[in-house]
């Protein structure tokens, strides 16, 4: 048998859900439809809220909270301001940060923030080698070297542009800049189109 | 003023990272409100930091389907906001016209009790609430796990704060208190056994503080501006 006939058996990949489409039904109570949701976001949400926090037990209980909040709110996403994966993933992110600040009033992670354990390959630890990843990653090549920084302090580290501009030793206005162009980089890299 | 709205502008990379604080998040969108370059560029920036969040996706510890799934069944879901209105149609909102429509969303999104007990319906009209600031404190007031505690001051009038531990945060609402020489501000603060933080000023309005179970809100008479410590003896304490 040739090989094109061979491929013709293979299964397509199942498309990706429509997200915005089962919020929408989340939104009217459809426990089926969270479901999906669930298996959707759930790994991204607790990559990025383990990312920052660190503790898997503590990244465990925001990331449910998190995923409950989408649940909670899923009425409040509207699809003509961003992507259902951004919206979701904008309140995992700011949870996580949230829980960063709330300890650092307690003065726990200022001692931390002082000595800030090495961020270079912690994504590539993590994280499978997703697509996705090797586009960030190709693309975060692409940056100068306090661009890439800044925004993984930022991001993944959870630290204020403040905190960054202290742990590279930079000025503030500096480090906004840099986060700001950093990112436009990003996005005409990853053709990111909102 | 054009030199104040380029550093604004230039803070939608650090606004979409979370990387700033809650004043100048709350700055900030006030700003988008009237920026509809900013809009757009913290739309396209935000999409790219959900990248960023994608590329590290990890593989969740499998009991939590279940809890999760188990807890939507006990949670009651947000109603809808009513329709987004065009931009014009905002700034006839921030320009008071409409104003009669936001309270009735946010009557909608509190429950009549809290509202009435909290005093949000004149908050809103005396302050203008963002939506952003109006979603937050509705979600805390309408919080499962919601407590509400009411206080009389020493400076007249009372302090209402309604906590959700679930949240972590606080809504502290200030009426009838004795007005102030401007030298002088209202400033609250999250008390906990390691000291005092600010949650900010108080202009008579209501604010949003982040707190943890047994941490108390204070309220003291600082100088205008606000200080990093407590300088005077509160005019009200009141527990979380």
């Amino acid at each position: 048998m040739s090989r094109p006939e061979i491929r013709q058996l293979q299964p397509e990949p199942a498309p990706p859900p429509d997200l915005a489409a089962l919020l929408g039904q989340v939104a009217r109570g459809d426990h089926q439809a969270f479901e999906l949701v669930y298996a959707e976001l759930s790994g991204p949400v607790y990559g990025v809220v383990r990312q920052v926090l660190r503790d898997p037990a503590q990244s465990e209980e925001v990331a449910q909270e998190v995923l409950l909040e989408i649940w909670r709110t899923a009425s409040r996403y509207d699809p003509d301001r961003g992507s259902a994966a951004a919206w979701a993933l904008t309140i995992a992110h700011r949870r996580a940060v949230d829980r960063v600040r709330a300890e650092n009033a307690c003065s726990r992670r200022e001692q931390k923030a002082a000595e800030p354990e090495p961020a270079e390959d912690d994504v590539a630890e993590t994280v499978a080698a997703t697509l996705e990843h090797q586009r960030v990653r190709r693309c975060m090549d692409g940056l100068t070297g306090l661009q890439r920084e800044s925004i993984k302090l930022a991001y993944y580290g959870g630290y204020s542009y403040p905190q960054v501009a202290k742990l590279l030793g930079v000025a503030l206005g500096t480090v906004k800049t840099r986060i700001r162009d950093g990112l436009i980089r990003m996005r005409d890299c990853m053709e990111v189109t909102w | 003023v054009k030199a104040m709205r380029d550093d604004l502008h230039v803070l939608t990379g650090s606004y979409v990272l979370d990387a700033v604080s809650d004043a100048e998040r709350e700055e900030f969108e006030r700003h988008l409100y009237h920026c509809p370059t900013c809009e757009a560029e913290v739309r396209g920036l935000r999409e790219t930091a959900a990248r960023l969040a994608l590329a590290c996706a990890m593989t969740a510890p499998a009991r939590m389907e279940q809890q999760v799934l188990a807890a939507t069944y006990r949670t009651r879901q947000l109603p809808p906001l009513p329709a987004r209105r065009s931009r014009r149609e905002r700034r006839r909102v921030q320009a008071g016209r409409a104003l009669p429509r936001r309270l009735a969303v946010l009557a909608a999104a509190a429950s009549v009790a809290a509202a009435v007990a909290l005093g949000i319906t004149e908050l809103t009209a005396e302050h203008q609430l963002d939506q952003a600031r109006a979603t937050a404190i509705a979600r805390v007031v309408t919080a499962p796990d919601a407590r509400v505690e009411t206080a009389r001051t020493s400076a007249g009038g009372s302090v209402t704060v309604v906590a959700s531990a679930a949240l972590r945060e606080a809504v502290v609402s200030t009426s009838g208190m004795a007005s102030l020489p401007s030298s002088r501000v209202y400033q609250v603060w999250v008390m906990s056994p390691s000291g005092a933080r600010s949650a900010g000023l108080m202009h008579g309005g209501s604010l949003l503080a982040a707190v943890r179970p047994g941490d108390r809100i204070g309220i003291t008479v600082e100088p205008a501006g606000g200080t990093a410590r407590p300088t005077t003896t509160p005019v009200a304490v009141l527990p979380v």
